[in-house]
C-alpha cells in the first residue's frame, strides 16, 4: 500500500515528464477505438450487408496493423522513459530499497501512465467518435448513419489490446531494472551516446547503405511483370535494411567529415549543432530511420488510397458506359429497342457493333468498328490496328493488378492462331466486356476473312439521360429478351444505382487516416525524442550560459540542431517515397505524383508543426 | 603595476531574502583590479567569496554599490549588453572544467571564437599558440572523457583565453585536481599572467593555490579583511597566508 502511495505520489510529481508519454500513447488508443468503434456502431451498415462485410473486413485488417503499430510505439516510448527514470529511481538504492522493489515501484508508476493514457484515450476516442464517423464519412464521400453512443466491444477490444502490449513492456522495463546493477541504474540517463568511431566503419555502411537502398528503389520499379510482388516485397526489406545502414553509417560519416573541417566547422553555431548531432546520432539514427520508414510508408498508404479510388472511379465508369445492351442474331433490333427505351427515356448516346462468334469461348470485333463505337460513346480511340496475325483483348477496370507490360499470347479465334499483344481495358463494349470476357479485337482483313467461318452477333448499346428512368426503360426493352435457336436477344442492364463497389471509397479514407496516423505518429516519436533530449542536455546548455554565450545564440543552435534532427529523415522519406509511390503507381497503372507531392507537403507541414512545438518545448527544458 | 583598471568595486552590498528575515553577505567591497594582476581571494565558507564571484562574473546583481568592468558599470547595463561584455571581455574557469563532452577539446577551446564568426584559419593559429603554452598540443583531438583532470582543466583556461578578454575568473580551478596538477595548473596560470597575457581574480580556499597569486584578499563575513602581497617568494607567501588563515579563524575548508 504504501508502495502504491509512494508511487502514485511520484507519478503525481513528475505529471510533467509523463506527459508527451501520455499524450502520444492515449492518441494511439484513440484511434484503435475510433476504427474498432466503426464496426460496432453499424455507421456503414446502410451501404448494404456485401459493403458492411467488406468493410469490417478491412477495418479489422487496418486494426492489426495499428496493434503491431502499437507494439513498436509502445516498446519505444517505454524504452526512452524507462533510460530516464533509471537514474532516478536508481537512487533509491541508496535508500536500502531492493532492485526488485525498485522495478514493483516503476511497475505501478508506468501502470498509472498505462492507465491514465487507456482512460484519456477512450474517453476523447468516445467524445470524438460521431466525429471520426463524419469525417470518414466525408472523406470517402459515403453515406453513413452517424451514431452516438458508447458500445462496450470497442473498449473492451481497444482496452484488452493496448493493456496486453502495455504490460508486455511494463515486465521487460520490471526485469531489466531488477538486472540492472547500482552503477549502470545511476548512470543510465548519462550513458554517453559517443558515435565518434574510425570513418571505415561508416564508409563500409554508408556504401553497403546505398547500395542496398539503390537496389530497393530498382527492384521496386522493375517491370517484370508477375514477378511485380516478390519484387515489391524484397524492395520493403532493401528500402527498410538500406535506410538503417544510411542513418548508421552515411549521415555520421557526413557529419564527422564536417566536423573535422575546421573551415566549415567553427562559422557561427555550427561548432555547436554539428558536434551535438553527432554526439546524439548513436542513439538517435534508430529513431530517424523508423520515423523514415513510417514516412515512407504513410506516403504510400495515401497513394494507396487515392489509387484505389481513381480505380473504384474508373470501374463505375467503366461499368456505367452504357446502361443497356442488347445482344443478338437479328440484324435489326436496334431500331426496335431504341423505340421501347425511348418509351420511357431520353437516350443519351447510343451505338452499336457486329460481332463473330468464331468459337464457344470468343467473340471477335473489328477495328474499324471499335474505333467507330469509340467515338459515338465518347471514348478514347485505340492506339493502332492490330496486324493480320495479331489480336488486342477486351478487359475490364480492375481494383489490383499485379500483370505488367505487354504480353504475347497465341489464342486461338475460330481455326486461326493470333497473338495476343495488348489488353485494352476502355469499355468499348460495355459491362459486357467485363461480364462475359470474351471480345477481341482483329484488324479488318482479319474479321472478313474470319466472317466466313462465323456466326455474326449484332451489339446495341444505350446510355439513358437521366438514372431515375432505369426502373421503367428496363421493363420496356425486356420484352425483347429470348433464347430460341433462331431468336436469341440477350440484354445486359446496370443499374446506375448499384452501390456494391462503395466499400471501396471507405478503404480510401480508410489509407488517408492511416496516412494522417503513421505520419502524427512519426511527428510524435521526434518530438518525444528531442523532448527526452532536452532534459539530458540541461547541464550542457547551463554551461554554455555559465561561460558567456547569450540565449539567442543557444536559441539559434537549438533550432539548427532540431532542423537538421526533422529534416534528416524528411528528405531520406521524400527520395525513397517518390520510389515506392512510382511503384505502386506502375502497379495500379496510374501516375500517382501528385498524390507524391500532396503526401510530401502534408508530411512537411506536420513535421514543421512537431518542430515548431519541440523547438519552443527544448528550449525551455534547457533553459534558453 | 599596469594604471589600467580593470574592475572597480565599490561598496559592494549583497543582500538575500525579505525585508525583515535580510541576510547580508557581502556588506560594503571595495576592490580595484589592474590590467596583469593576479589577485586570489580566500575566506572561509560563507564569507561571500562565490557571491562576489557571481556579481563580478555578471550571473548575479548587487544589492547597492557599483561594479565597474572595462569601464562600465555592469549593474545598469541591458542584458543584451550583459552577454557581450561576458562573451568579450571575460574568461571563466571553473573547479569542474565545464568543458562540452560533445565535443572535441579543440573544439571546445575554439567555440567562443567559432560563435564570434572570426575566421577559422585565426582561430587554429591562436588555438596553436594556446595548447603549446598550456601543453596540450597532443590532446586537442580527444575527447574530454578521454583526457585527464589536469589536462581538462588546462584546456579550460585555454578557452577562456581564447578570446583574450580583459580578465580571468577562476573559481577553484585546482579543486578538482590531484596536486599535481594543480601545480601545473597554477604554472601556466602565472607563466600567462606574467606574460601579459592575463589579468587573473581567483577564488579559492587553498593556501597553496592562492600563494600562485601576486596578491590575496583575505574575506570574511562579507569584508575585505586584509591583502597582502606575494613579493619575491612564494614560499614565504605561502606560511604568511597560512599565518593569516590562522588568525582569522573559520572554516576554509
Amino acid at each position: 500500500m504504501r508502495m502504491l502511495r509512494f508511487s502514485f505520489i511520484n507519478f503525481r510529481n513528475g505529471f510533467k515528464s509523463y506527459l508527451s508519454l501520455v499524450l502520444s500513447l492515449s492518441f494511439s488508443i484513440l484511434v484503435l477505438y475510433n476504427f474498432q468503434n466503426i464496426i460496432y456502431s453499424e455507421a456503414f451498415a446502410v451501404l448494404g450487408q456485401r459493403n458492411k462485410q467488406y468493410i469490417d473486413m478491412l477495418i479489422q485488417t487496418v486494426s492489426v496493423v495499428l496493434v503491431c503499430f502499437l507494439f513498436f510505439f509502445v516498446w519505444y516510448a517505454t524504452n526512452v522513459f524507462l533510460t530516464r527514470r533509471k537514474r532516478e529511481i536508481g537512487i533509491y538504492i541508496f535508500m536500502g530499497m531492493s532492485n526488485r522493489k525498485i522495478g514493483s515501484l516503476y511497475m505501478i508508476e508506468i501502470s498509472f501512465v498505462g492507465i491514465t493514457a487507456l482512460l484519456a484515450g477512450v474517453g476523447f476516442g468516445v467524445l470524438f467518435a460521431g466525429l471520426f464517423q463524419l469525417v470518414m464519412g466525408a472523406v470517402s464521400d459515403t453515406e453513413i448513419d452517424v451514431r452516438f453512443g458508447v458500445s462496450y466491444k470497442p473498449v473492451v477490444f481497444t482496452a484488452v489490446s493496448f493493456l496486453t502490449v502495455y504490460l508486455i513492456f511494463a515486465l521487460k522495463g520490471y526485469w531489466n531494472i531488477v538486472r540492472s546493477s547500482v552503477l549502470s541504474m545511476i548512470s543510465a540517463a548519462r550513458q554517453n551516446e559517443y558515435v565518434h568511431r574510425k570513418s571505415q566503419v561508416f564508409i563500409v555502411k554508408a556504401v553497403l547503405g546505398i547500395l542496398v537502398l539503390a537496389a530497393g528503389y530498382v527492384l521496386a520499379n522493375k517491370g517484370t511483370n508477375q514477378d511485380m510482388l516478390a519484387n515489391a516485397l524484397l524492395a520493403v526489406v532493401l528500402v527498410i535494411v538500406g535506410v538503417y545502414l544510411l542513418f548508421g553509417g552515411l549521415i555520421p560519416l557526413v557529419f564527422q567529415t564536417l566536423a573535422g573541417r575546421k573551415s566549415f566547422l567553427y562559422s557561427g553555431q555550427r561548432c555547436l549543432w554539428v558536434n551535438q548531432t553527432i554526439f546524439r546520432m548513436r542513439k538517435n539514427y534508430r529513431t530517424y530511420a523508423m520515423v523514415c520508414i513510417i514516412g515512407i510508408c504513410s506516403a504510400t498508404a495515401l497513394a494507396t488510397g487515392f489509387a484505389m479510388r481513381e480505380r473504384y472511379n474508373n470501374m463505375i465508369l467503366f461499368d456505367n458506359q452504357y446502361t443497356f445492351q442488347l445482344l443478338t442474331n437479328q440484324p435489326n433490333l436496334g431500331e426496335q429497342a431504341e423505340r421501347l427505351i425511348r418509351g420511357e427515356a431520353d437516350i443519351a448516346c447510343q451505338t452499336s457493333l457486329e460481332a463473330l462468334s468464331v468459337d464457344r469461348d470468343h467473340l471477335v470485333v473489328a477495328y474499324s468498328d471499335v474505333k467507330r463505337a469509340a467515338q459515338e460513346g465518347g471514348l478514347s480511340p485505340i492506339v493502332r490496328e492490330p496486324a493480320d496475325n495479331e489480336t488486342f483483348y477486351l478487359s475490364h477496370q480492375m481494383l489490383l493488378s499485379l500483370i505488367m507490360g505487354n504480353r504475347q499470347i497465341p489464342v486461338t479465334l475460330g481455326d486461326e492462331i493470333f497473338q495476343e499483344t495488348e489488353v485494352i481495358r476502355q469499355p468499348y463494349v460495355g459491362y459486357m466486356q467485363k461480364q462475359m470476357g470474351c471480345f477481341y479485337i482483329v484488324s479488318d482483313t482479319a474479321y472478313e476473312r474470319l466472317r466466313q467461318k462465323s456466326q455474326t452477333l449484332y451489339i446495341h448499346n444505350y446510355k439513358i439521360a437521366d438514372d431515375t428512368d432505369f426502373e421503367r426503360a428496363r421493363a420496356a426493352i425486356d420484352v425483347l429478351i429470348s433464347n430460341t435457336d433462331e431468336n436469341y436477344t440477350a440484354r445486359v442492364a446496370v443499374n446506375p444505382f448499384d452501390n456494391d463497389l462503395e466499400w471501396i471509397k471507405v478503404l480510401h479514407a480508410l489509407c488517408v487516416f492511416m496516412f494522417l496516423v503513421f505520419i502524427v505518429a512519426g511527428g510524435c516519436i521526434m518530438f518525444m525524442k528531442l523532448y527526452n533530449d532536452a532534459f539530458e542536455e540541461k547541464e550542457r546548455y547551463l554551461v554554455l550560459k555559465k561561460i558567456g554565450f547569450s540565449s539567442r545564440t543557444l536559441a539559434a543552435s537549438v533550432a539548427k540542431e532540431l532542423l537538421g534532427a526533422y529534416m534528416l529523415p524528411f528528405v531520406v522519406m521524400t527520395v525513397s517515397a517518390y520510389f515506392s509511390v512510382n511503384a505502386l503507381g506502375r502497379m495500379m497503372y496510374t501516375n500517382l505524383f501528385s498524390i507524391y507531392l500532396v503526401s510530401m507537403l502534408v508530411v512537411l507541414g506536420v513535421f514543421a508543426l512537431c518542430y515548431i512545438l519541440s523547438v519552443a518545448v527544448y528550449r525551455k527544458n534547457v533553459g534558453v | 603595476m599596469n594604471d589600467k583598471k580593470v574592475v572597480e568595486i565599490k561598496n559592494l552590498v549583497k543582500s538575500y531574502g525579505a525585508k525583515d528575515f535580510q541576510t547580508t553577505v557581502l556588506k560594503g567591497i571595495d576592490l580595484t583590479i589592474y590590467k596583469d594582476d593576479f589577485i586570489a581571494i580566500m575566506g572561509p565558507s560563507g564569507s561571500g567569496k562565490t557571491t562576489l564571484l557571481n556579481i563580478l562574473s555578471t550571473i548575479d546583481k548587487p544589492t547597492q554599490g557599483t561594479v565597474m568592468l572595462d569601464g562600465k558599470d555592469v549593474t545598469r547595463i541591458s542584458n543584451k549588453e550583459l552577454a557581450k561584455l561576458r562573451k568579450d571581455k571575460i574568461g571563466f574557469v571553473f573547479q569542474d572544467y565545464n568543458l562540452l563532452d560533445t565535443m572535441t577539446l579543440q573544439d571546445n577551446i575554439a567555440l567562443p571564437l567559432a560563435l564570434d564568426g572570426v575566421p577559422a584559419r585565426q582561430i587554429l593559429e591562436r588555438i596553436r599558440e594556446l595548447s603549446a603554452a598550456f601543453g596540450i598540443e597532443e590532446q586537442l583531438r580527444k575527447y574530454p572523457y578521454q583526457l585527464s583532470g589536469g589536462q581538462k582543466q588546462r584546456g579550460a583556461v585555454c578557452r577562456a583565453l581564447i578570446t583574450n578578454p580583459e580578465i580571468i575568473f577562476a573559481d577553484e580551478p585546482t579543486g578538482a585536481l590531484d596536486s599535481k596538477a594543480g601545480k601545473d595548473l597554477l604554472h601556466c596560470l602565472r607563466r600567462v599572467n606574467e606574460s601579459g597575457q592575463a589579468t587573473i581574480l581567483m577564488v579559492t580556499h587553498d593556501p597553496h593555490s592562492a600563494s600562485y597569486a601576486k596578491d590575496v584578499y583575505l574575506l570574511s563575513d562579507g569584508m575585505m579583511k586584509c591583502r597582502i602581497g606575494r613579493g619575491n617568494d612564494r614560499k614565504e607567501f605561502y606560511n604568511r597566508i597560512i599565518d593569516l588563515q590562522t588568525s582569522i579563524g573559520g572554516d576554509f575548508s
